[in-house]
């Protein structure tokens, strides 16, 4: 296990270096022309950044697999004198209570103090420059309007990008999903993303989010550890300073189970029946710098003098906070829940193709029998009619950084992109607008027939003329696209400007033949907007365009709910159902004659101290 | 609240219960929400280098960013710039968005957290982790026999009740 991790790590090493001279030789050859030669080859290259709030993946799009930088800086106890930026760690000798600074809380960037300094790391010339590269960097679902702010400033005018995609990872993935599987870009794709801060149940129709049907687990990774640390410290020794250590002893030691019921019973037998119980040593930081789980079969001289943590039903019993988080009692439903939840809360017409295209990726994937799990609670929860297919990646962490490649292969990315010129033009909250519209306007492009084409900023512009319906995050609402109309209540200030906007649209919209570019009616409209956008925020591009194109923007949520009660309603009995069967057979433990832990000594919390 | 057999066994336990305060369900969900808030916290212990001067200065990677090739260095923003401009915890930002989204009549980030689960509760024993069918008479934590409740009497029990 633990030659395996460390020829990863010098595998990940030579690669590294590989890659940096690649990068050198690119960037001696592109200096002069800035940003220009990208476009002479038929794909496009970029720097590629999928920042999360556990890990930076970082590399240029030509290589196979991103450089990964923890996304913290650390403080070891053993050296006073310096702080470990990312992959730094990586030279501390001794990594026992590691104090972490966190740049994200709750997966958002947070503390810049932070998240600079990994950045400026990321990018620095040995790691990951990005030249005259396009970036193309993730950040996550609803990421607020503040961060969205700083992140421009940081990238357009300290780092000075030439241009920047900014999108949500699973965005990314979608794509990549699709080219693997050759499905056209319109297949209802069901993603789940279950990471370091939280998880999320995202349904993708036409090639859009579906933001109705969206859910948010809030567990994660960054949880996950924390309990392990927690019923440790409790049952055994006092790892609450050793998040790091920890966080290596779930990575190697817990799987999910596929039926917890019977993996208790497993657990609690004794001696040589009991294969779930493993003796795991802890690093000491001198002879052993990873953990690893014993042999029990083989006689461990190395470990003599080492602390040995006896894990059992831990093993299994801390993933299984995805699926059910009220085990520990948060008032949430489980991950299975969730998918279902989400997928009843779209469209019904495209219920039966959500299922068929699940897609998991995300660290918590790795567990062992995750997606097994996930499988068999899908299977029992959803008709029986239906196909049910889970696809998880060989990395799913890796997964979103690797699907940067087929986003630039995307017909149309270089009118996605926003250069530098185009930010310090329009501002960020402009260029924001964009970013969180770009699944539209590759959609409606795709509907049009149109080749796409690069437009001038004016030009994407009247793009807003297409987005019928659409939300300031820039998903399709389905719901409402459709004929039916919403009387619109402006508020009072705003109406008049509304109106005015809605004319100049109108008229731009009557002539789609024209060519856009240059056309006076679409140049007043984007100038009207602009100056709108500074009056009053409260005005989106939805609904002006939709005011335009005489569609409602409203969402008429009663409408749209009334359709899905039934369907609810069907679930939950369904649920409620099976809890009955559950709850019957799920065996009162007698109290127990013989107890398996008789030879492991309780340290209450806090009294015995790891290392 | 279930009072099982095995408690009653003992004489002497059911007078050390009499004289337990029963924890109320206001201080219950304080108890909870301290478990939800120390599983989101990014470390348990202090600062080890709190005390130093030298830990507020993040090395800067200015030798790097001076060698990038077509860069001009006009801007360069120190950490503090960003972390003092953006400013705004993470309860702010999150109303923020539900305002603004109040006003766009869009999803917010609000919207899209998980609801309450309709499947029943699993009730685990706190101390050995296996199932647990009796919950303390005081606080209501989860135990599976007198054993773990002997445990959890002597260790995060009386801790809470405090
Ligand atoms: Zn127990
Ligand atoms: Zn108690």
């Amino acid at each position: 296990m633990a030659d395996a991790e460390r020829n990863a790590s010098l595998l990940r090493k030579n690669d590294k270096q590989k890659t940096i001279q690649k990068t050198v030789r690119r960037g001696r050859s592109s200096s002069g022309n800035s940003g220009t030669d990208y476009c002479k080859s038929d794909k496009m290259n970029a720097v590629v950044v999928d920042s999360g709030a556990f890990t930076i993946k970082a590399g240029h799009s030509s290589r196979d697999n991103p450089t990964i930088i923890p996304n913290c800086i650390m403080k070891a106890k053993s050296e006073r004198k310096r702080l470990f930026i990312g992959n730094q760690i990586s030279e501390c000798r001794d990594c026992s209570g590691l104090y972490y600074l966190l740049p994200c809380e709750r997966g958002y960037i947070t503390k810049w103090d932070v998240q600079k300094p990994v950045w400026d790391y990321t990018f620095s010339k040995n790691v990951c420059p990005i030249n005259d590269y396009p970036v193309i960097l993730t950040q996550p679902l609803f990421n607020f309007k503040l961060i969205q702010d700083c992140m421009d400033e940081i990238f357009f005018e300290e780092y000075e990008a030439s241009s920047m995609l900014r999108l949500n990872p699973t965005d990314m993935a979608r794509l990549k999903y699709n080219e693997d599987h050759n499905l056209t870009d319109d297949t209802p794709v069901l993603i789940i993303d279950t990471g370091f801060s939280f998880t999320h149940v995202i349904p993708y129709i036409k090639g859009n989010k579906y933001l109705k049907g969206i859910k948010r687990l809030n567990v994660g990774g960054k949880l996950l550890t924390n309990h392990l640390k927690d019923i440790i410290s409790y049952r055994q020794y006092n790892v609450m300073e050793e998040t790091y250590v920890i966080n290596q002893v779930k990575e190697d030691t817990c799987y999910v189970a596929e039926d917890v019921k019977a993996e208790l019973k497993l657990a609690e037998k004794y001696g040589k029946k009991n294969n779930i119980v493993k003796n795991y040593v802890l690093p000491d930081f001198n002879n052993i710098r990873r953990g690893y789980i014993q042999d029990p079969d083989k006689v461990d001289e190395g470990a003599e003098n080492c602390q040995i943590l006896r894990l059992n039903n831990e093993r299994f019993l801390v993933p299984e906070i995805l699926f059910h988080p009220s085990d520990i009692g948060m008032k949430s439903m489980g991950i299975a829940e969730a998918i279902v939840k989400s997928i009843f809360l779209c469209p019904l017409e495209y219920q039966r193709a959500l299922a068929r295209h699940i897609l998991i990726i995300g660290g918590n994937c790795k567990f062992p029998g995750f997606k097994e799990r996930l499988f068999k609670e899908l299977r029992s929860l959803l008709p029986h009619l239906w196909h049910v297919n889970i696809y998880q990646p060989e990395d799913p962490i890796l997964y979103t950084w690797q699907s940067g490649s087929a986003l630039l292969s995307y017909p149309n990315i270089k009118s996605l992109l926003v250069s530098k010129k185009e930010y310090d033009e329009l501002g960020s909250a402009l260029i924001q607008q964009r970013f969180n519209h770009w699944n539209n306007s590759i959609v409606v492009e795709n509907e049009e027939g149109k080749t796409p084409s690069q437009p001038s900023p004016l030009e994407e512009f009247s793009l807003m003329n297409n987005l019928k319906g659409k939300s300031v995050f820039g998903k399709h609402d389905i719901g409402t696209s459709s004929s039916e109309t919403t009387t619109m209540t402006p508020t009072p200030t705003s109406s008049r400007i509304l109106i005015n906007l809605s004319e100049i649209l109108q008229e731009a919209a009557s002539e789609p033949g024209k060519e856009v570019v240059g056309a006076p009616g679409t140049q007043s409209a984007a100038a009207a907007f602009a100056e709108i956008v500074e009056k009053n925020a409260i005005i989106t591009t939805a609904s002006a365009a939709a005011l335009a194109s005489g569609a409602a923007v409203l969402p008429n949520d009663n409408e749209n709910t009334n359709e899905q009660t039934d369907q609810d309603g069907i679930t939950a009995k369904k649920i409620r159902l099976r809890d009955r069967s559950t709850s019957q057979d799920f065996p009162l433990v007698p109290p127990q004659e013989e107890d398996p832990f008789e030879n492991l000594v309780l340290f209450p919390f806090g009294r015995n101290s790891y290392i | 609240m279930t009072i099982s057999k095995s408690t009653l066994r003992g004489s002497n336990r059911i007078k050390e219960n009499d004289k337990r305060r029963v924890v109320d369900e206001t201080s219950r969900k304080r108890r909870q929400r301290k478990v939800m808030e120390l599983l989101e916290s990014d470390n348990y212990h202090d600062d080890p280098h709190a005390d130093l001067v030298m830990s507020k200065k993040v090395p800067k990677f200015e030798d790097n960013l001076e060698q990038r090739t077509t860069r001009t260095k006009k801007k360069e923003r120190t950490a503090d710039y960003y972390q003092n401009k953006f400013r705004k915890n993470f309860q702010q930002l999150v109303e923020e968005d539900r305002n603004e989204a109040e006003e766009n009549n869009r999803v917010s980030y609000m919207d899209i957290k998980c609801e309450e689960s309709t499947l029943p509760p699993r009730h685990f024993c706190a101390v050995c982790g296996f199932l647990g069918q009796y919950n303390c008479l005081s606080c209501g934590t989860r135990f599976c026999s007198i054993r773990c409740m002997d445990t959890h009497m002597e260790t995060r029990c009386l801790k809470w009740a405090a």
